[in-house]
């Protein structure tokens, strides 16, 4: 797919572009089977979130007591029992151990990335690689939960329930609950990059106080949205494939 | 924002780009990895060491409300039994002053009797003696007014019989 562009006027053209390659790694020749192979944008926004969130999650979870002494220590429970008690209402008890940091990570490096956009960081959500990552370990771990609980003859066989000519749909369905999560979280932010985008490009000089209004919308408040619907979906997805009940 | 018409290389803007997904799979094991053991373990060992200690403090509560509720009925039972004693006591002491009671009417009354009887019987004695006195006194006065008579002439069955008369009537005053 060739990058967005537009002709507004016959002039001027206003293009929107896939992650910028920006470090070239020759290591990563070989493994990826490329040449001259680089590091896309996306992930260095994410080596500087994941700074952030070793810093913020060191300094939230160090010398907690008992018997709470600090604002700190009360955020970082609260930060906790969020992910926990969202995990054990959307998967149940099981899981809640298992999956709560799992859902906290993603869900943290999800919003913060997110929020790198902000801060002039091209969104590392809005690269479709970044998020169909996500999205595969969350097929993986609906393949891995499907194969626990029913064993690999369940896990078959689910694909022909509750009838044998649902086969094909159950196979789709399998591939089509990823690739949606993924495009869900990618096509949200990248349509906001993209509206920013032209607004700032109609309004020219005149780029004040919309474009604020617009980046309030779908830098923050899209993005909480979009993270904490991915994470959610994760949630259901896992707990839809147990097949113990 | 820097999006448009930008230097260098750009990837498509829908693409798969391996070394994207190998790394953000690292980046995100390790965001993992970061939340896990700097955040989550230790809230969570605070939280099982929270609610092991109000497990105790509530047990310990428990167990000394027991210790106070046993130790209360202890009390109200002593206390119970104290005042069963003391209205023992005071009807015991109740009945002993009312049998001493009807005891001392009892004497009083025997005393009273024996007194009563006493004088009676003294009353009777003086009013005997008395009769007697007089009886005597009566015979000296008659044998004074027998002599006096006697100066004059009398029969002696005249003088027996004025005797007698006059006896009786003395008697009957």
């Amino acid at each position: 797919m060739m990058p967005i562009s537009l002709n507004i006027l016959a002039e001027e053209e206003f293009t929107v572009n896939g992650p910028l390659r920006s470090i070239p790694l020759p290591f990563l020749n070989d493994i990826v089977g490329e040449e001259n192979a680089c590091i896309a944008e996306s992930v260095v926004t994410q080596w500087v979130v994941m700074v952030i969130l070793a810093v913020v999650f060191f300094i939230l979870g160090r010398n907690l007591k008992v018997k709470p002494e600090t604002k700190r220590q009360v955020v970082a429970e609260w930060i906790v029992n969020f992910f926990v008690g969202n995990v054990e209402t959307s998967m149940g008890t099981y899981y809640k151990k298992r999956y709560a940091p799992y859902i906290g990570a993603l869900f943290c490096f999800c919003i913060l990335s997110c929020l790198m956009g902000l801060f002039g960081f091209r969104n590392p959500t809005a690269d479709v690689s970044v998020t169909g990552t996500w999205a595969i370990i969350t097929f993986v771990l609906v393949l891995w939960t499907k194969i626990r609980t029913g064993g690999f003859k369940g896990y078959l066989h689910s694909f022909i329930e509750p009838l044998p000519f649902m086969l094909p749909f159950n196979i789709i369905g399998d591939f089509a609950n990823p690739i949606s999560q993924a495009m869900r979280l990618f096509g949200n932010n990248l349509s906001g990059m993209v509206i920013g985008g032209l607004v700032y490009f109609a309004l020219g000089s005149f780029a004040i106080a919309v474009p604020a209004v617009l980046s309030l919308y779908f830098d923050l408040f899209s993005a909480v949205i979009q993270s904490y619907i991915f994470c959610t979906l994760t949630m259901s997805y896992v707990a839809m494939a147990d097949m113990s009940e | 924002m820097g999006m448009t018409l930008m230097d260098g290389e750009m990837l498509q803007l829908v693409n798969i780009n391996p070394s994207t997904i190998v790394f953000t799979l690292i980046n995100t094991l390790i965001i993992l990895l970061l939340y896990t053991f700097f955040l989550h373990k230790p809230v969570m060992k605070i939280l099982e060491q929270r609610k092991e200690q109000i497990g105790n403090e509530m047990k310990a509560a428990e167990d000394a409300q027991k210790e106070a509720e046993a130790i209360k009925a202890e009390y109200t039972s002593k206390l119970k039994e104290s005042q069963e004693e003391a209205a023992q006591i005071v009807s015991a002491a109740v009945k002993r002053a009312g049998e001493r009671e009807n005891q001392i009417i009892a004497e009083a009354q025997q005393e009273a009797a024996d007194l009563k009887k006493k004088a009676e019987e003294s009353i009777e004695l003086e009013k005997k003696k008395a009769i007697n006195e007089i009886k005597d006194q009566i015979s000296d006065i008659v044998i004074m007014a027998s002599e006096k008579v006697c100066e004059k002439e009398i029969s002696k069955s005249d003088n027996e019989a004025l005797i007698n008369k006059f006896i009786a009537e003395v008697g009957n005053k």
